[in-house]
């Protein structure tokens, strides 16, 4: 459909936007009233099963907060790692859950930069989802050190000790990546609320309630939507989208550095960067998935959060699967090509084991980053391959059934890196295997409960979808379509 | 802030509300327009007004990056820690500090930004406290709101009432 809006010189007139919204969002035929009142609805007191679903996320959080517990009093040996394998569960789910934080500014970002319509009606539940799963990946380096009360050693601070810290150690550059990131995350993240929370001031004072009225007062932050907060605001959004764009690529290859820049056999490679970045928006974009089809069929929300929209995020699923498949058979092809008994050995090892018999099938003894490899394998090669289906895209329990696959194999993935290249380093005197304990396996499970019991009380509490922004791609409010220009 | 003289209108209808504008600044009177939504066709009929935000997202970005080169480069110098044949002052790994800090410093001054400009505009552009409190300008309504000596109150209120406004409310 032709943009007509904007100044028409040669008519003299300005001519009001005839775009009838975004193609695919049913919403956009809805007036400004009628948005209002469907994004309030849902913040409407909730249907007793949502307590039944926040306590049973509860309890998970409290599991984890259990076993950290636990892991605090006796010391980190209570954990799985140990020599030769530093690095498990924890590590693992640092490097997944700020790979799920890549698609909420991915969305909010890059595709507002490039105009890409179906973003309107996901992208604000997308970013809380960064800003919660951010939250959870912090989390994990804290508890990963096993004297948490010491992480501020970290941080560059003049010290009793005088030493600064080494800024060039990945690590470091960890933190200050991390940390950037999940404080541009929250206040994109804020700074995209305000404009809605002003809506859900006035519509508490239009509707007479005086205590939500007085909670989302303060909140507004003073907003009245004229045209000269508007201007601002804009641009800075646009600055915002400009700054946030650059550091969804930074976030995850800084993260890869972590363990491209070791001389680790499977981890030093030049790949790293682009296959994590990858890697991170696919699983991302999946777990964006995993939650809001469900919400789409909890709330009713079908005219928002449309087939198309489902569609669209799916081909971005699709494309992101070919990437990170042809990042794993690159690494297949370059340990080969390098020539490195090192690299080819742990290449072998992570599909077939040990290499006690020149076999494919190893030794036949199962280890944990073997049965990680094929569920990666599988669930991030092959199982979204139906998804070039568009009778499979246009089904949302397919899609989801999918996508819950993919974010099963991206965790595997992450722990098929870390696991498989610490048990078979050079030496095969330090050898070692690596189980977790359930310390572990309830903290990560903790970090799940973490995770979508915040997502769980941020549905119900502030609006799951951008209402400027609905608006804002719905057709205006006009009684003659065209009207005199501004400059005669 | 000064007690408020002028007119303020609400509009259920863009096309009445940009028409309103114009004619406004014709009269020589840039009004401010309330809008539950960012609509290009008022920044048209407003003669697309700017920001100084870029510039300040600029200086700030600049700051961030600066500091980012620097103060790692100041403590390798501070406690030099040798590492076989390796830079003392290596630039290639400060430049993640760097950019790190750049994107860092230009978002939150741009936050902040907005946050005191809206505060500053809200004294040099100020609007009447029942046109604050209209509880519809968040829902459906457009607003305009005309600072104007008190000899031309009832021209602005004309051009309001003609251009179809829903409520005209004249402050002296």
């Amino acid at each position: 459909m032709e943009k007509t809006s904007g100044y028409d010189p040669t008519a003299g007139k300005v001519i009001i936007d005839e775009h009838l919204g975004h193609p695919g969002i049913k919403a956009t035929t809805f007036d400004y009233a009628e948005i209002n009142d469907e994004m309030l609805a849902m913040l409407d007191k909730p249907h007793p099963s949502y307590y039944l679903l926040l306590l049973g996320f509860l309890l998970a959080f409290g599991l984890g907060i259990l076993s950290f517990a636990i892991q605090v009093d006796v010391g980190i040996g209570y954990s799985g790692i140990s020599h030769p394998i530093a690095w498990g569960f924890y590590i693992t789910n640092f490097v997944f859950w700020i790979g799920i934080g890549h698609a909420g500014t991915l969305i909010s970002a890059v595709f507002y930069l490039t105009r890409a319509p179906w973003r309107t009606a996901i992208y604000r539940s997308a970013e809380a989802m960064t800003v919660f799963a951010v939250f959870t990946a912090g989390l994990f380096p804290l508890i990963h050190i096993g004297r948490p009360w010491l992480a501020f050693w970290l941080i560059p601070y003049p010290n009793e000790r005088m030493l600064w810290v080494n800024f060039k150690s990945p690590l470091l550059w960890d933190v200050f990546a991390v940390t950037t990131y999940m404080s541009v995350s929250i206040m994109f993240f804020m700074l995209g609320l305000i404009p809605d929370i002003a809506v859900l001031r006035d519509e508490a004072i239009r509707r007479g309630k005086k205590l939500k009225a007085l909670i989302y007062t303060p909140m507004a932050l003073a907003w009245k939507g004229t045209n000269h907060q508007w201007v601002h605001y804009m641009r800075g959004y646009l600055i915002f989208a400009a700054c946030a764009t650059p550091l969804v690529f930074s976030v995850h290859s800084i993260v890869s550095w972590d363990f491209a820049m070791s001389s680790v056999p499977g981890w030093h490679t030049t790949i790293f960067a682009p296959y994590f970045v990858a890697g991170a928006i696919f699983s991302g974009l999946a777990m964006v998935l995993t939650v809001l089809i469900p919400i789409r069929a909890v709330f009713g929300l079908q005219d928002y959060i449309t087939n198309h929209v489902i569609q669209s995020v799916s081909k971005v699923i699709i494309f992101t699967s070919i990437i990170v498949g042809y990042a794993y058979a690159t690494e297949f092809f370059i340990g080969y090509y390098s020539g490195s008994p090192y690299e080819r050995a742990i290449f072998y090892y992570r599909p077939f084991g040990e290499m006690t018999s020149w076999t494919l099938l190893g030794d036949n003894q199962l280890n944990f980053p073997q049965i990680a490899f094929w569920l990666m394998v599988f669930c991030n090669v092959f199982a979204p391959i139906p998804l070039w289906r568009w009778k499979v895209r246009n089904n949302p329990l397919a899609v989801w059934i999918i996508a819950a696959l993919i974010n099963v194999g991206m965790w595997f993935e992450r722990f098929n890196i870390i696991g498989s290249s610490l048990q078979h380093e050079y030496d095969p005197a330090s050898w070692g295997e690596y189980w977790p304990t359930i310390v572990e396996t309830g903290v990560t499970i903790g970090s799940f409960g973490f995770f979508f019991t915040l997502f769980t009380i941020f549905v119900k509490s502030l609006p799951p979808m951008a209402i400027m922004e609905l608006k804002e791609g719905t057709k205006p409010p006009v009684k003659n379509n065209v009207h005199k220009g501004a400059d005669g | 802030m000064g007690k408020f003289t002028g007119v303020w209108g609400t509009f259920e209808f863009l096309d009445e509300t940009t028409e309103t504008i114009e004619q406004v600044r014709n009269e020589g009177v840039q009004p401010t327009v309330i809008s539950p939504c960012p609509r290009h066709e008022i920044d048209h009929a407003l003669g697309n007004p700017t920001t100084i935000l870029p510039w300040i997202a600029l200086f700030f970005g600049a700051l961030g990056c600066f500091i980012g080169y620097s103060f790692p480069a100041w403590t390798a110098s501070d406690w030099v820690l040798p590492v076989s044949g390796k830079p003392i002052l290596a630039i290639p790994p400060y430049t993640i500090i760097g950019f790190e800090l750049t994107i860092l410093f230009t978002t939150i001054f741009t936050l902040v930004s907005i946050a005191m400009l809206g505060i500053i505009d809200s004294f040099r552009f100020p609007i009447p406290r029942a046109a604050k409190k209209y509880p519809r300008f968040q829902r459906d309504r457009f607003g305009v709101v005309v600072r104007c000596d008190a000899e031309k109150l009832e021209q602005f209120e004309t051009i309001m009432k003609s251009n179809g406004a829903e409520e005209v409310h004249v402050e002296k």
